[in-house]
């Protein structure tokens, strides 16, 4: 049987490199060796495609949804702008603005990660994806535009304080599962995702979501939309998978 | 070493490949599939939860961004995603000053600690082969392989906890391992 005296220096590093017990600069070495030695690579992987099994005995945790929003956030492109810096018809609200939102809609299933989140002053100025202040003030109109990994918008959803309503943008059908609802979502901070109820963003319909809900709403929150059975999440938390994530920012 | 062929090993692959290209929803599916395990790799060497959620978020940005360079003719899927992962976590556990010696008796929970009876069926064959091999070892050269593979415990540490010089770990460990891989036909 072979002992490690058998071994040379480079068979024993990368042994106990894929076992995980090397400190802090032997590890650094040993990944500036992997980046540049196949031969030094190969032995590394051999060790640890044996170790991996052993994986199997590590209990399987569910990482809470807060996880994946913000992955999500991460990963989408940089998002584009939805339009133009649009002048507003300050009678109606730039919100109101069919033409914009038909312009973000694209066809297609909601499928995808996330977006731009914007906020209109009350003036109707759309302030893009602006530096951040601490917080939207009360009474603020509140837009997100949620946009496909390509950075195409697929749902815009238009928050008005004044009425307490919530416009959504006519999108396609999220992907025509029978049976399913989509959920919105805020998740503040490490806070476990708070329901703003179930919605419907497949004909630009109105809905109210009670006021007590949104209080406190800040920039920095993600909104996140699940997809649940028929009357929301049985459970309080997503269940679904989420399909869009975008954090909010302030104008 | 045998490549992992199996169905989800394909499908997993499958996402991959399409993350790679950009499709959001395929990686939030990869993501489904994986982040409770990946996640339970992490948990078990930074149990700060805090700490375990960075991390992981951490990885499957990695893994989002080197999608395109992952080769399924050298690794199965998860294998890639779950060495990542345990590197990502090694590394803010190292990055720490120091860490609270957890007491001895832990130690020996990690040694009893069976998998369960869903985990065994789900990881088929592999895993069996791998929890006899380390069977055959001698109880403190098993508990010591899966306390530094588990808990990411360096040599040094896991010395000063079980009170043993660090040269007589060392070769406990690599002779197991060793043993181990002998065990399961691999070259050693």
């Amino acid at each position: 049987m072979s002992t490690p005296d058998d071994m040379t220096p480079d068979e024993l590093l990368a042994m106990d490199y894929a076992l995980g017990a090397l400190g802090r600069a032997e590890r650094k070495a040993a990944e500036v060796r992997l980046r540049s030695d196949p031969a030094f690579r190969a032995l590394v992987e051999g060790w640890q495609a044996t170790l991996a099994p052993l994986d199997d005995d590590v209990a399987a945790v569910a990482p809470p949804p807060a996880v994946w929003a913000a992955i999500a956030a991460e990963i989408t492109p940089p998002p584009r702008v939805a339009a133009p810096p649009v002048v507003a018809e300050p009678a109606r609200g730039w919100w109101h603005n069919l033409a914009l939102w038909r312009g973000l809609a694209v066809g297609g299933p909601v499928a995808a990660a996330l977006a731009v989140v914007a906020i209109s002053t009350p003036t109707g100025e759309i302030a893009p994806q602006a530096n951040v202040p601490a917080a939207a003030p009360v009474g603020d109109r509140l837009v997100a535009t949620l946009a496909g990994a390509d950075g195409k918008p697929l749902i815009a959803a238009a928050y008005d304080p004044a009425s307490g309503a919530v416009a959504f943008a006519p999108v396609a059908a999220p992907d025509g599962e029978a049976g399913k609802v989509p959920e919105l979502w805020v998740i503040e901070g490490k806070n476990p995702p708070r329901s703003l109820g179930v919605i419907d963003i497949s004909r630009g319909q109105t809905h109210s979501i009670p006021r007590e809900r949104l209080q406190g709403l800040k920039a920095g929150a993600v909104l996140a939309i699940s997809i649940e059975p028929m009357g929301g999440s049985p459970t309080g938390a997503p269940t679904g998978p989420v399909v869009a994530t975008g954090a909010l920012t302030a104008a | 070493m045998k490549a992992n062929v199996s169905d989800g090993a394909q499908a997993l692959a499958a996402l991959l490949a399409r993350a790679a290209d950009g499709d959001a929803l395929a990686f939030h599916d990869f993501y489904a599939r994986t982040s409770a395990k990946l996640f339970g790799i992490i948990v078990r060497i930074l149990p700060d939860s805090g700490e375990a959620e960075d991390v992981l978020q951490e990885v499957y940005v990695t893994v989002w961004r080197k999608a395109a360079e992952f080769d399924a003719l050298r690794a199965s899927p998860i294998t890639w995603a779950a060495t990542i992962a345990r590197n990502r976590a090694i590394d803010r556990l190292r990055a720490r000053a120091s860490r609270p010696a957890a007491p001895v008796d832990e130690a020996d929970d990690v040694a009893d600690e069976a998998p369960d009876a869903e985990a065994l069926v789900m990881a088929g064959q592999d895993a069996a082969m791998v929890a006899d091999a380390l069977a055959a070892l001698e109880p403190y050269q098993a508990a010591a392989i899966r306390a530094c593979y588990f808990e990411g415990l360096t040599y040094e540490a896991l010395a000063a906890r079980e009170g043993v010089p660090v040269g007589t770990l060392k070769s406990w460990v690599r002779r197991g391992l060793i043993k181990m891989r002998e065990r399961l036909g691999g070259a050693a």
